[in-house]
């Protein structure tokens, strides 16, 4: 009972209270560029999804053979290999999606939510476990691409999923469709998300190591060993 | 060492799945995505050419065509589709152009460009169905003159292209090498040299006259005829005996002519415009002009540039305007400042004061049209002046 209740909560904690957009702030840039449209947000939402569990998999399988100082490099060449794949798959099959992701979908590649679960969970952690946790994540990830991007399209540009709204496309608010409008909404969204979550999202009360939104999963160990070898 | 060796091991080892991974992908990925590319290409061809059937690329390399083409497809029925690269106002852009196999223009796409002018959009459709014949009874878009002209000279490469395509041939020449060619083949002495002469004279059917930078003579054209004569006047072409004398007495006019500046500040009542006044041997007169045009008078808005127009022209005692030409110019671009070109200018000649108001317009530049013929007008003024009976 007790496995099945850490495994939601590693399921669910992307969702909200540890949301990679609205709590630890992670992957700005694509937010930003890709939430004009709900179209674009999904398809980017779903495609860091994709390779975020993928990824997360991966390198949870074969975290043991991974010699510890080209971990990151190892990461990468995984992470990349597989936006290379999902991007491929796009471009084939959905060639709209490719032309309007542009250069943020193999900047996939250095997203700090998947570089971020992979160094800090999937590294650590179980196969399944892992997988939990990139579905969790990805998902959180585009909910809050999904949240931002309805609000931009619906206000800014007075349709939904590109299907105009009557009344709404007459007042549109245009400003919205731009990068400040985008800060504006991200913003609000991550003021909103912080009242939802008050007393449970992790509270920054200390400074260094601890102070990190992981340091529950990492436990501080990376640290340590960065500082044991520094000295 | 094997610590070092693990570590490349592990990372080579990863980075061959990885690869194996790539190439399953882009095995499986490839074709589809060329597909796609094969039927956007296909899509793009035919909105300019909506009868092709089938398009095949040319290796344009092989041909000799206008510079400005980088990509050509031929289509089933004999037709052409050619990409172009030309300068517009202020940049580069780019148009797909459909050719039919009668030379007809059958559809045109702005592809590329950064014009400001909604020209760029709208221009296109006026010249389908125009071929090389027809295509410069286009009329020209008012305050985008450049734009349009661009559009109109890439149109007519393609045609061009599509001749030589065609297995025909073309003179891809510009107007400023033919001319030079033909006034080098009439007279091979000027090595390929030549510099227009200010006609001050009035010559029996002599359009222009140019002189051979090396002195060894002049060249005259009278209608479609280049006509060469040495450094003394004698006609050296082969032309007929009316021809030639005709010819030979006008070279003699140009070559005896001398011009002696006259003294406008002792003329009180002479028209300020009129900044230097000279009189010919023969008795006509040449004046240096100042034109407040659009540089002078025009909107601040629009920063006009604070100059005069510098016009020349000639004219006989009688009052007649031998030649006119603008000297210089800072009238606005690609507006005003077709003020410069000959088809402007050249419509002054032969007018006098009943009739020179008679000019085309240059379209979207009025301050620069109204500037000039108030400046050109001031010449039988000036005349009247000079002659004391002003």
């Amino acid at each position: 009972m007790s496995n099945k209740n850490s495994n939601l909560s590693i399921l669910l904690k992307g969702l909200l209270l540890e949301n990679p957009v609205f709590v630890l702030i992670l992957g700005t840039c694509p937010t930003l560029a890709t939430s004009k449209t709900i179209i674009d947000a999904l398809g980017m939402g779903l495609a860091a999804t994709a390779v975020l569990i993928c990824s997360n998999m991966v390198i949870s399988l074969i975290r043991r053979f991974i010699p510890d100082t080209v971990r990151i490099p190892c990461y990468i060449v995984i992470i990349a290999g597989f936006v290379t794949v999902v991007e491929m798959f796009i471009h084939a099959y959905l060639p709209s999606l490719y032309e309007a992701l542009g250069v943020y979908l193999p900047l996939i590649t250095v997203n700090c939510i998947i570089l971020g679960r992979a160094e800090m969970f999937a590294s650590k952690n179980t196969v399944f476990k892992s997988a939990l946790d990139g579905v969790g994540m990805g998902l959180g990830f585009t909910l809050a691409l999904l949240s931002i991007a309805t609000i931009r399209e619906v206000i800014g540009a007075g349709t939904f999923a590109g299907i105009e709204i009557p009344v709404l496309v007459d007042f549109k608010i245009k400003f919205l469709q731009e990068t400040p409008g985008g800060f504006l909404v991200y913003g609000i969204m991550i003021a909103v998300v912080y009242k939802l979550t008050h007393g449970k999202a992790p509270k920054k009360t200390k400074f260094g190591c601890e102070s990190c939104p992981s340091f529950a999963v990492c436990g501080g160990v990376k640290c340590d060993n960065t500082a044991k070898e520094a000295k | 060492m094997k610590k070092h060796l693990t570590t490349i091991c592990s990372l080579s080892i990863i980075s061959a799945v990885v690869a194996i991974l790539l190439a399953a992908t882009n095995h499986i990925t490839a074709p589809i995505i060329k597909a796609q590319e094969n039927e956007a290409a296909f899509a793009a061809l035919t909105e300019v050419f909506p009868d092709g059937e089938g398009f095949e690329q040319i290796d344009i390399s092989k041909y000799k065509l206008p510079s400005t083409i980088t990509e050509a497809h031929s289509e089933k029925s004999g037709g052409y589709v050619f990409k172009i690269e030309t300068v517009g106002y202020d940049s580069g852009f780019v148009i797909m152009f459909g050719i039919d196999a009668n030379g007809t223009i059958t559809g045109t796409k702005c592809i590329k460009s950064k014009e400001t002018h909604d020209a760029k959009n709208t221009y296109g459709k006026t010249l389908t169905g125009k071929t090389k014949d027809t295509i410069d009874s286009v009329d020209t878009i008012s305050g985008s003159t450049k734009t349009t002209a661009a559009y109109k000279n890439a149109a007519k490469d393609a045609i061009n292209a599509s001749i030589i395509l065609g297995g025909g041939t073309v003179d891809l020449r510009d107007e400023a090498q033919i001319l030079n060619d033909n006034l080098s083949a009439a007279l091979p002495d000027g090595e390929s040299k030549f510099t227009s002469l200010f006609i001050t004279e009035e010559l029996d059917g002599v359009s222009a006259v140019y002189k051979a930078d090396n002195g060894k003579g002049y060249v005259f054209i009278s209608g479609e005829n280049f006509i060469a004569t040495d450094a003394n006047g004698e006609v050296v072409s082969d032309v007929d005996d009316e021809l030639k004398l005709s010819i030979s007495d006008s070279a003699k006019q140009i070559i005896l002519s001398e011009i002696k500046e006259i003294d406008i500040s002792r003329y009180e009542d002479m028209p300020k415009q009129v900044v230097k006044a000279y009189k010919t041997t023969s008795g006509n007169y040449v004046f240096d002009l100042n034109a407040a045009g659009f540089g002078i008078n025009g909107d601040a808005y629009y920063n006009p540039s604070g100059e005069y127009i510098m016009i020349k022209v000639s004219a006989t005692a009688e009052g007649k305007i031998i030649m006119c030409e603008t000297i210089s110019q800072k009238e606005s671009n690609g507006i005003g400042d077709v003020c410069a070109k000959p088809e402007f200018y050249s419509q002054f000649n032969g007018k006098e004061e009943t009739n020179y108001r008679e000019i085309d317009a240059i379209s979207g530049a009025t301050i620069t049209t109204n500037g000039y013929k108030t400046a050109v007008s001031k010449v039988f003024e000036a005349i009247k002046i000079l002659k004391g009976d002003g």
